[in-house]
This record gives C-alpha cells, sequence and structure tokens, in this order.
C-alpha cells in the first residue's frame, strides 16, 4: 500500500524539482519564524506544544529540520500528495491545529512548503544556504521633521553570495515606539523629535538602522562652542548633524559641587567654596587644579571603594564580618595606589589560597558556582548579560547556549574549602583526573562543554589543564585586544559622570543596543588603552571637559536633549554622599552603629552597618548581585516624608555641636551667619535678595531656632538634593 | 488665601490643622486648582452619574482593597476542584462542603469554605495573554488593564518606566480626592516582583511618581518604625510651616533648577509629606499594636496576614487602595510559599500557602463584615493567572517536576466581595477540567472596569498618557451580574 505512492511520489518531485530548489534552511525555516511556530507560546517554548517542539524563534535549524523529519515516524509529509502533509494540513487547519490558522491554503508561504516537499524536504547545504549578512536600506533614516515615514527594505545575502529580498519575513523592531512606530511590518512613522534605533531581525543574524527625527524648528544656527579636548569634539560632531545646541559651560560654584559629589561624593567645605570662588585664576587654570587636587584624595579613594565594593558585592552575608574588611581594604589599596584596571582584574580572576591571607579570593567567595560566577564575571568585565543563554540560544544575540556553558567552564575547576581559622576559606583549582562533577555538561546532551573564549582574540590564548584555565581566561579577558573589556568600563565610569552611559544600560552592551556615539566610546576605549588602564587618567579627561562641565541650563535647542551630553542633567545624590553631604552641612559628626565616630556614609564597610535606615530607603545597593541597576536615584514619597520629618536631617540642624549652636555661640552675625549656611550646603553665596530674606527671618524670632530652621530649609531644597 | 469651595472656611482661633495642611500641599504642589476647573471635574462627575443612574452596583464602593497573589495560585487545588477529572488533571486533594450550596473547594481552605457566604467567587477569569506569558507580563495585564507592549523575545520586561500604563491603585488614587490627610494607595508588603524586575505593572507610569504606591518596605509581622509618618515632638505645626514657606523662597529662586527637575515629582512629594506628618493619621492607620493580641492572631502571626491586617485600618482610616501582594516573589521558590508551584505543587500548597490564604482572608472577610465595612470596600483577592490543570506540562517554556502545574491564563478563579457584590453566590463555571470557562467567562479587564464602575468611575473615560495622547482607562465590559 505505501509503496506505490512512494513511486509516484518520486516522479512528481522531479517535476517540482524542475523549479527552483526549495531547501529548509533558506526558504522553509524564515516562514515557520514569520507565522509564529517557533514563538515561545507556541512549538518554540522549552518543552514545544502537544509533543512537537522547535527551537525558540528557531535559533538552531538542524534540529527543528529533524524534529520535522523525524518525529511522529516522520507521518508529518506526505511527498506524494504534499498538500495532504500534516505540515500543510495543521497551519491550515484543514485538520484541528490548536495554534489556529497559521497559513492560508495556497498562499505564497503555503506553495513554498508544497514545492519544499515535493522536492523531498531538502535540508539545503549550510555552506550555501545559510544568511551570510543582512543589508538594509535606507542604512540611516533621518527625518526632518515628525510626522513622515520611511520604508525599510531588507536584503538577506546568503553564503552562496545570493541575495534575496526578505523585507516581508524580517521582524522589524524601534527601541522606542514612541518615537519611531512601525506600522504594516516594516515601515517606520516619526512620531516626535529625537533618536531611535531600529532593531532588524532574519534568521539569526541582526542589524540596527538609526533613526534621526530633527527639530523642524526654524533658525537653528551652529555656533561652535570652545572644545576643552577630544571628547567634546566628538560629541559636537554628532550634535551637530541633530541640531541641538549645547548649553555653555556651568559657572565655577555649580562645577565645584558637581565634580567634588562626583569624584568624592563629598561636598566642599565652605572654606573651600570660599578659596575656590576668590581665586582669580583663570577658569580653565584653576579647574584643572582643582580635579588634580580631588583625584587620589582620601575621600576619592573612600567614594570609588564604594563604588567597587557594590560591583564586586563586597558583603558580609558572603564573606563574613572579617572576610568583608579583608576584601574592602584589598579594593581600597587597589584604588588608591590606581592599581591598573588590568592588573586588579587579573588578580581577582587568579587569586589563590587563603581568603585571608590572599582577600582578592574574595571574588569567588561571593558567587561560588562556576555559572553564577561567570555571569558576574562577563556583566562586570564585559558589560555582557549572558544569563539568558543559559536556557537557550539568545534568538538574536550572537551569545550560544554552547558559549554559557563553555565560558562557565573556565570556572569549573574552582574548589573551596574550609581554612584553618574561622570564617577562612581556602581557594584552590582541581586537577586533572580529580573529580569532574563540576565540569560543565550541555543541557541538550549532557556532553561534556570544555572551555572555550566567547570571542576569538587577536594573538589566540591557549587553555591549559584545569589547574590554570583562570589565569587563561584572566589573560583573554584583560588583553587589550578584547574588543569588549575596556569599551565596558570606559562606558561605566563615562556614566557616573553623567548620569547614563553611552551605552545604556552600562551593563547590557549588545549588538541591539547600540552606543549613542560609537565614535566617542571608540575614542575612550582607546584613550584608557592608551594609557594602560589607567581609570584615574581616564577620569581626569572627561571631567575637564566642556561636555562634563556644561551647564544644567537648556536653550530651546537642547532642553528635549537627554541622550547626547548637550547639557548637564540634575541626578538626585546617591544615598552615601547624601547622608554625608547633611553630616558636613550641619556640621553635625557621623554616627553609625559598629564603626568608629566619624565613620561617613561613604566609608561604611558594606551594607550591614545601618541597614535599613536612611541609606537603605535612598537607594543604598544591597550587593545581593552585580548589577548597576542596584542603586537607585529616584525620589519617592516615603524619602520625602523622612526628609522633611525624619531624624536624619532633624537632628543633624539641631546638633547642640553643629555649625548652628557653634555659629550661634560664636556670636556671629546674621548676614555671616546665612552666608555660612548657604556656602554649606549649596556651595554658593546667597544672593542679596536670598540674604535680605533669610536675616529677616533670623531677626523675627529666637535665633538658634530660626536658625536651624533655614538650615532645615537648605537641606530640604531642590539645590541641595540634587547634583546639577 | 486659598480656600477649596464647599469647605468650611476659618474659625476664629485662626487657621486650623486642617487649613494649614490644606495651605500646605496646594501652595508648594503648585496645584493652585482654579475654580472653573473643579467645576469642570464637579461637571464631568454628574455626566458620568447621569450617564449610570439608577445602574446595579454604580458607586457603591468608597475604597478597594486589593489582594494580589502574585505567583499563580493553582486554582483548581484551592477554588475549582475537579474530582472527578483523570488523574493528571484531579490531583491530590479532595474537595469540601462551602457556604454556598453546590460549590465545594479544595480541602485546604476550610475557614474560607465557612466564608463564602460573604463572596462571589468567581470561577471564569480568562484571558489569552500577549506574546509569553511570563508573571511580569501577566500582573501588568492584569493591574494596569492593558498587555505590554514591550515584550522581548527572553520575556523579560522592561523595569517600570515613565511610558508605562498606571496600575489600578494610581488612577484610582489621582480620580478619586481624598477626603482625610492619609497615605491614598498604600502596597504591602513589598513590591511585585518577578526576578530582577521590581514593580512593574505596580506604579504610576504615565501619570507621574506622585501617584506611585506608598511602599513601607517593612514586615507588618515585625516591629515597625514610622517614624517618617508622625510629627517629632520638637515641632510644633506652625514651625513646620514656616520651614516650608522658607524652603518654598529657596526653590524659588533657582527657577533654571527648578524647570530642569519639572518632572521629578518633588513638590507633590514634599506637599504629601507636609500632610502626612501633620495629622499623623497614616501612622495610627499602620500601628498593629493597637489591635488586639487575638485579632492578630486571627489574621495569622506571618507577614500576610498581618499585611491583610494593616490594610483594613488602613481602608478605616481613610486610604483608596490598599495592595496586599503575596509576600513572595511571583517566581520565587514554591518551597518558600512562592506561588508558582510548577517545580512542587501538593506539599506546598498543603502546608505553606493555603494555611497563610485560608486564615488571612477569611479573618479579613468575617472581621470587616462584622464592622460593616463590606458595604463600601470592595475586597478582591487573585493571582496574575491560575496554574495548568494537567500536571507537568510545560505551558510557559518552565520545566516542570511532575505534579507540578505551569501558568495558566485561560481560566482561574477570584474571590470578590463588598460593595454591593453578591453573597455567597458562584458566578460563572469552568469545564470538566478547570481549563477555560463554561459560561459567563470574565477577562481581567472586565473586573478592572467593575471595579472602576464601583467606585463611580466611569471606565470608558478618556485618560491621556505621557505623549498626551487619548487613551481609554480599560477596554473592559462591566459585569453588572457580579452585583446582587
Amino acid at each position: 500500500m505505501r509503496l506505490a505512492p512512494l513511486l509516484v511520489s518520486l516522479s512528481i518531485a522531479a517535476v517540482w524539482a524542475a523549479e527552483a530548489p526549495v531547501t529548509f534552511l533558506r526558504d522553509v525555516a524564515p516562514i515557520l519564524n514569520k507565522v509564529g511556530c517557533t514563538s515561545g507560546p507556541c512549538h518554540g517554548a522549552a518543552k514545544g506544544k502537544n509533543g512537537f517542539k522547535l527551537s525558540l524563534r528557531g535559533y538552531d535549524p538542524q534540529f527543528d529540520y529533524e524534529a520535522l523529519l523525524y518525529d511522529l515516524n516522520g507521518r508529518r509529509f506526505n511527498r506524494a500528495e504534499p498538500a495532504r502533509s500534516l505540515m500543510l494540513s495543521k497551519p491550515a487547519q484543514e485538520v484541528p491545529h490548536g495554534g489556529g490558522l497559521r497559513l492560508e491554503k495556497d498562499s505564497a508561504y503555503y506553495r513554498i512548503i508544497e514545492n519544499w516537499i515535493a522536492q523531498g524536504v531538502p535540508f539545503g547545504d549550510p555552506a550555501k544556504d545559510a544568511v551570510a549578512s543582512l543589508e538594509v536600506e535606507p542604512k540611516e533614516i533621518a527625518m526632518p521633521q515628525p510626522g513622515q515615514s520611511a520604508q525599510v527594505k531588507v536584503t538577506a545575502r546568503f553564503l552562496d553570495g545570493q541575495t534575496r529580498n526578505v523585507t516581508g519575513e524580517a521582524t522589524v523592531e524601534s527601541n522606542t515606539p514612541d518615537l519611531a512606530r512601525i506600522e504594516e511590518g516594516s515601515k517606520v512613522k516619526g512620531e516626535r523629535t529625537g533618536e531611535a534605533t531600529l532593531l532588524v531581525r532574519y534568521q539569526g543574524k541582526l542589524t540596527t538602522i538609526p533613526v534621526t527625527i530633527l527639530n523642524p524648528k526654524p533658525g537653528f544656527v551652529w555656533s561652535k562652542p570652545a572644545a576643552y579636548n577630544y571628547i567634546v569634539t566628538l560629541i559636537d560632531a554628532k550634535l551637530e548633524k541633530v541640531r541641538i545646541q549645547p548649553s555653555p559651560p556651568a559657572d565655577d560654584a555649580t562645577f565645584l559641587r558637581r565634580v567634588g559629589l562626583d569624584l568624592t561624593g563629598q561636598l566642599p567645605t565652605p572654606d573651600e567654596a570660599r578659596a575656590f570662588l576668590a581665586d582669580p585664576a583663570p577658569t580653565k587654570l584653576k579647574r584643572t587644579k582643582w580635579i588634580d587636587h580631588l583625584i587620589g584624595s582620601p575621600a576619592f579613594v573612600d567614594h570609588w571603594t564604594t563604588k567597587w565594593g557594590d560591583l564586586l558585592q563586597s558583603s558580609r552575608k558572603y564573606l563574613g564580618e572579617k572576610g568583608t574588611y579583608g576584601f574592602r581594604e584589598w579594593i581600597r589599596a587597589s584604588v588608591a595606589g590606581n592599581k591598573p584596571y588590568d592588573k586588579m582584574t587579573r588578580e581577582l580572576l587568579t587569586s589563590r589560597g587563603s581568603s585571608y591571607d590572599d582577600p582578592a579570593a574574595n571574588y569567588f567567595r561571593v558567587t561560588r558556582d562556576p555559572k553564577p560566577t561567570m555571569e558576574k564575571t562577563t556583566q562586570v568585565f564585559l558589560g555582557v548579560r549572558m544569563v539568558c543563554a543559559q536556557c537557550h540560544d539568545h534568538p538574536f544575540e550572537k551569545w550560544t547556549q554552547n558559549q554559557y556553558y563553555q565560558m562557565a567552564a573556565f570556572f569549573s575547576a574552582v574548589g573551596l574549602r574550609p581554612g584553618y581559622e574561622v570564617g577562612e576559606e581556602i581557594l584552590f583549582d582541581l586537577r586533572a583526573g580529580d573529580d569532574a562533577r563540576n565540569e560543565m555538561k550541555h543541557p541538550k546532551d549532557s556532553r561534556l562543554v570544555p572551555p572555550e573564549f566567547l570571542i576569538a582574540s587577536a594573538h589566540p590564548v591557549k587553555i591549559p589543564s584545569p589547574q590554570k584555565r583562570r589565569d587563561a581566561f584572566a589573560e583573554w579577558l584583560t588583553s587589550k585586544e578584547n574588543p569588549f573589556f575596556a569599551k565596558a568600563v570606559a562606558n561605566r565610569v563615562w556614566s557616573y559622570f553623567f548620569g547614563y552611559g553611552i551605552i545604556d544600560p552600562v551593563d547590557d552592551i549588545r549588538a541591539s543596543n547600540p552606543p549613542v556615539n560609537p565614535a566617542l566610546l571608540d575614542a575612550l576605549t582607546k584613550d584608557l588603552v592608551d594609557h594602560n588602564f589607567d581609570l584615574q587618567s581616564l577620569m581626569r579627561t572627561i571631567v575637564s571637559s566642556r561636555a562634563y562641565q556644561s551647564s544644567y541650563v537648556t536653550n530651546e535647542w537642547n532642553e528635549k536633549d537627554a541622550t547626547n551630553f548637550s547639557h548637564a542633567m540634575p541626578r538626585r545624590l546617591s544615598a552615601e554622599p547624601l547622608m554625608d553631604a547633611v553630616a558636613s552641612a550641619a556640621g553635625a559628626r557621623p554616627r553609625f552603629p559598629e564603626v568608629p565616630l566619624d565613620t561617613g556614609a561613604d566609608q561604611l564597610p558594606d551594607p550591614h552597618v545601618g541597614k535599613d535606615g536612611f541609606l537603605d530607603l535612598f537607594g543604598r545597593p544591597s550587593r545581593e548581585s552585580a548589577c548597576e541597576c542596584e542603586r537607585r536615584a529616584d525620589l519617592s514619597l516615603p524619602q520625602a516624608l523622612n526628609l522633611v520629618n525624619g531624624s536624619t536631617i532633624s537632628d543633624a540642624v539641631a546638633d547642640p555641636k553643629g555649625r548652628v549652636a557653634r555659629a550661634i555661640l560664636a556670636g556671629k552675625t546674621e548676614p555671616a551667619l546665612v552666608e555660612d549656611l548657604y556656602l554649606a550646603a549649596l556651595s554658593r553665596f546667597p544672593t542679596k535678595a536670598e540674604s535680605e530674606r533669610a536675616v529677616e527671618y533670623l531677626t523675627g524670632g529666637p535665633r538658634a531656632a530660626r536658625a536651624q530652621d533655614l538650615l532645615w530649609a537648605l537641606l530640604n531644597s531642590k539645590a541641595f538634593l540634587y547634583v546639577y | 488665601m486659598l480656600n477649596i469651595p464647599g469647605q468650611p472656611g476659618q474659625t476664629c482661633e485662626g487657621p486650623t490643622r486642617r487649613e494649614l495642611m490644606r495651605i500646605g500641599s496646594l501652595g508648594l504642589a503648585g496645584l493652585h486648582l482654579p475654580g472653573f476647573f473643579l467645576s469642570q471635574k464637579a461637571a464631568l462627575a454628574n455626566k458620568v452619574a447621569e450617564k449610570y443612574a439608577g445602574a446595579r452596583g454604580f458607586g457603591n464602593a468608597k475604597n478597594v482593597i486589593m489582594i494580589f497573589l502574585q505567583g499563580g495560585p493553582s486554582h483548581i487545588d484551592i477554588w475549582d476542584p475537579k474530582p472527578d477529572a483523570p488523574d493528571n488533571i484531579r490531583g491530590q486533594f479532595k474537595p469540601i462542603k462551602t457556604k454556598i450550596p453546590g460549590t465545594w473547594i479544595g480541602e485546604h481552605m476550610p475557614m474560607m469554605a465557612n466564608a463564602l457566604d460573604k463572596v462571589t467567587l468567581i470561577r471564569s477569569m480568562s484571558y489569552t495573554p500577549n506574546g509569553l506569558f511570563n508573571h511580569t507580563a501577566a500582573i501588568y495585564q492584569m493591574l494596569t488593564g492593558y498587555p505590554p507592549d514591550k515584550v522581548s523575545p527572553s520575556g523579560q520586561l522592561e523595569p517600570p518606566n515613565a511610558a508605562d500604563f498606571p496600575t489600578a491603585g494610581s488612577h484610582i488614587s489621582k480620580l478619586i480626592p481624598l477626603k482625610e490627610p492619609v497615605l491614598p494607595f498604600v502596597e504591602l508588603p513589598r513590591p511585585l516582583q518577578e526576578s530582577g524586575i521590581i514593580g512593574k505593572g505596580g506604579a504610576a507610569g504615565f501619570l507621574g511618581k506622585a501617584y506611585d504606591p506608598y511602599r513601607m518596605y517593612q514586615d507588618p509581622a515585625g516591629k515597625v518604625t514610622l517614624e517618617d509618618l508622625s510629627l517629632r515632638k520638637d515641632m510644633p505645626p506652625d514651625r513646620l510651616k514656616e520651614r516650608f514657606e522658607l524652603l518654598k523662597g529657596i526653590n524659588q529662586s533657582m527657577p533654571e533648577l527648578e524647570k530642569a527637575l519639572n518632572a521629578s515629582a518633588v513638590d507633590e512629594y514634599y506637599g504629601k509629606a507636609y500632610d502626612l506628618v501633620l495629622s499623623g493619621k497614616a501612622r495610627d492607620a499602620m500601628d498593629l499594636t493597637k489591635e488586639t493580641a487575638k485579632v492578630r492572631e486571627r489574621y495569622g502571626d506571618h507577614t500576610f496576614g498581618q499585611s491583610v491586617l494593616m490594610s483594613r485600618r488602613l481602608i478605616e482610616a481613610g486610604t483608596k487602595f490598599v495592595q496586599v501582594n503575596w509576600p513572595s516573589v511571583a517566581n520565587g521558590d514554591p518551597e518558600k510559599t512562592a506561588w508558582d508551584t510548577h517545580a512542587a505543587n501538593f506539599g506546598p500548597l498543603k502546608n505553606l500557602h493555603c494555611p497563610k490564604l485560608d486564615r488571612s482572608l477569611s479573618a479579613l472577610l468575617e472581621d470587616m463584615d462584622a464592622r460593616g465595612m463590606l458595604k463600601e470596600t470592595m475586597v478582591i483577592a487573585i493571582g496574575e493567572f491560575g496554574l495548568s490543570p494537567r500536571m507537568g506540562v510545560s505551558t510557559s517554556g518552565n520545566s516542570n517536576s511532575p505534579d507540578g502545574r505551569d501558568h495558566w491564563p485561560y481560566c482561574y478563579s477570584a474571590v470578590v466581595a463588598g460593595a454591593g457584590i453578591g453573597r455567597g453566590v458562584q458566578y460563572g463555571e469552568s469545564d470538566a477540567t478547570a481549563s477555560s470557562p463554561k459560561e459567563k467567562p470574565v477577562h481581567p479587564n472586565d473586573l478592572l472596569a467593575t471595579m472602576y464602575y464601583a467606585l463611580g468611575i466611569d471606565p470608558d473615560m478618556e485618560i491621556r498618557n505621557h505623549l498626551n495622547q487619548p487613551r481609554e482607562l480599560v477596554k473592559g465590559k462591566i459585569v453588572t451580574g457580579l452585583f446582587a
């Protein structure tokens, strides 16, 4: 019974074969993606749907082909009468299909699949039929005003050199749908002024199209502002193109306050402010001098020790009290000595022995297992999030599930055992032939996955025995040729001074999250590498730029810009600097449990100290993850309640040995007292009107209480709560 | 001096405390409501009242308690048992009789079985999600009434942002004016969460941060400190007022900074903070030591139970919307009371989840009924979806244990009570396997529409998003059949 039709089918297939060959790779797989068969809720689910599983969004065509061919004993195809194949009758709903109607009978897609079955369901040649690259037209979209539309054309180039228009099958998405809206699959409509990125995907390949919608207002004339260094040249090149006029440099008082908070987390003292504002030296000279004074100062070291403590998750929850202090001291010494960033990273990753003798070993005590250690390491040092690839290939980024386990395998020989002292642990590496239970196994077929680098470097690094895997990894990671290592940290450091990265979020670098100014990021990266990973030098270059020093006051051309660094944007002081600023402005000594008196918030060892108080309310990271997103700088009602009525500000202004009390005892005149409080809180002199109003208030009642009221109001003002 | 029309004016002793508060919030927040705006608002309210005049249930509710069981409780094991279904569906629990004749529920909910005479049990909640149905996407759908527009292929959503549709409580705190100086919208004991995504679908989105919920970030079952909510002893109200006047002057002297921070809602927060500390009402409402040990015990000596008790106190004080989230992360470990029981189902439900939910929810309903609070307060207990009736199958891409059940939004159950909702009624019915509604399907948007309607809000009303584009408050049908 079954033989006869098979013979007939051969002749029919021969007829079809005379037409253009149809292959799974080139022709059929894109249809399965387009009509939704491979989507997450359908057959792309981890366990498939109704016994039929395809890879999520078709990331594994070989798997999908085999599933179609061999599941159900191959009953999905009727080569004699292709139209009676389940492969067609199911999606055309000629037989019941849980997923509903997916292919109209006799539609173009239907015909292609019919044709393919008739030709004998060939897979195709991966060396010819796979997509080599995507080309898009236009490569860049610029609209002179909102309200216009543009059609995107997508062409796939296959490995055999052939090309095909795949506009209908490709997926086009906008990263900012309310600015650039996608209509009818591949048309983009400009909704408002600004910039967006279109993500175009087809068969595992991804490309992006930048969209710029210009401000149609007439009268834009580019007036070239002064450039202090290459940073501004590169920012200005972009600004001129997108019709944005940057703000001029901020005045000295604003600069002084901003640069102090950003580099050291501390406000300038009233004396420092007086001296700086009175200094008649040329602006650029005195600002450079002040930057040099701050970089490397004790407060600078405290501030960046806290920052690295966040990223490396230095917390007694994982490390115990003694371990935390040890790790923190190691970080602190690295920051204080301006240890080159690549060296610091190598020391962390290749640490060995007792966690008390080599505190860098604590890096491995936080995450403990190879997979989380790898995820943390890639997120912190490469800015890449590998976590999705644990369960499946990333549907359109280039990281595969295989790579996830290959990268984790670099840490699979890491062992920890108790040391001789309480809380001590010994970090060691298993030898070849030791218990291999930690070796990475691929979840699909349990095969052993040996370590392999995410990206091959220009100078190949040999992967040695298990005992030396971490050394090889560190060498590869910190190599100057690694395209991610320097770039990730340059972008991260940049974001600390502007509130947002050139790629943002800074720890989610991927092809579909492109930099807003690639030339700028490349230049910063090169600068860092050329200076042997000297982070202080990078910071100096950044804060010396006009872009960093520009005013927050906007003009009609840049008031809507929030991505191109055309003006400063006010940022709420983060938790520790805010608490320290309250103490310093009020002249109150910081008091935390378990640490010596006068230990500031930015000097605390870990989030255990002062837990659940002011600092946590204002978004201090709990160091539960290495994500930059743990630190929050929003404002909320509970925070406002605390500032208005909580003990932190109220107690500080009323401190019996505080700034107000001392000034009253010293018998300061009202105008002098007002000037002192303004300088202490806002790092500037009061205006004449401000001074007069404040003096009038002070003389209207009991002086000490009234001075406390004034200081309270200054500490609750926006000019205090924000760095701007 | 500012005065709101229709409110009592100055007394001969000078401004009252309440007057001071009003001046504070209006003046500082810049919310100068001109008369014509107020009358417009009143006119709109009249129009809505006219539209629904005489309609069953309209405007019955003054406030809402939303018990949001994030994680997705398994409806077939808790609310909708199917003793005659095949082995791989029925599960291990036996059904028990309830106060609703003919309606049986799972055996581990005995106290609720006894309290069902006060509620309507909906057994036909149903929706088909847009894209992947992870928790966060479903929570967003449930509480905002809109599917998320940006589900990435991995199913992970972005954190909350200013373009999000507002959560129901934010709409309500904006649309219904507060009569008392209390927190309009409180979320207990912690925000919604799936993995690292915190608060998606539970924030004010394009309404602005001023309408975000007040989040306590403390465990009501432990010692709660509320120093931010009570006026300090050394601070008479007049002195606080003077401080605020000074503050206003300092801010106003830097107008460019005011402009740059226009969108950050600093003034709104300060206005609210001012009102709250002067009244002290919110603090009292959150002080559970004012309850007897017996009452506290009846609600359950755990985070969830004490949060539910606190929700009743907040409603009594005048809060408009209290949301009690199930305290475990939506996709957390079922052995640690997350409802997401696809990796372990019957053991955790029997020993951990059901006893807590049963005790606390029944306590709330009985207590509120005894106090007459169910007349004007609507209570809703629901999750973002139910769980698959068939065990061990993957519906969301999760891996499951043989007895585990996976995400199932196509049919599940909800408990609704108060504000005229039917008492001792079952609404809707599921099919033989509890996998799709047999009759009267209720979309989550329908439930939201019904809730807004009960509060006297027109669910069809137009709202404006962050781009000032017109949108509907919710696209849902009012289920008048839920009202007695």
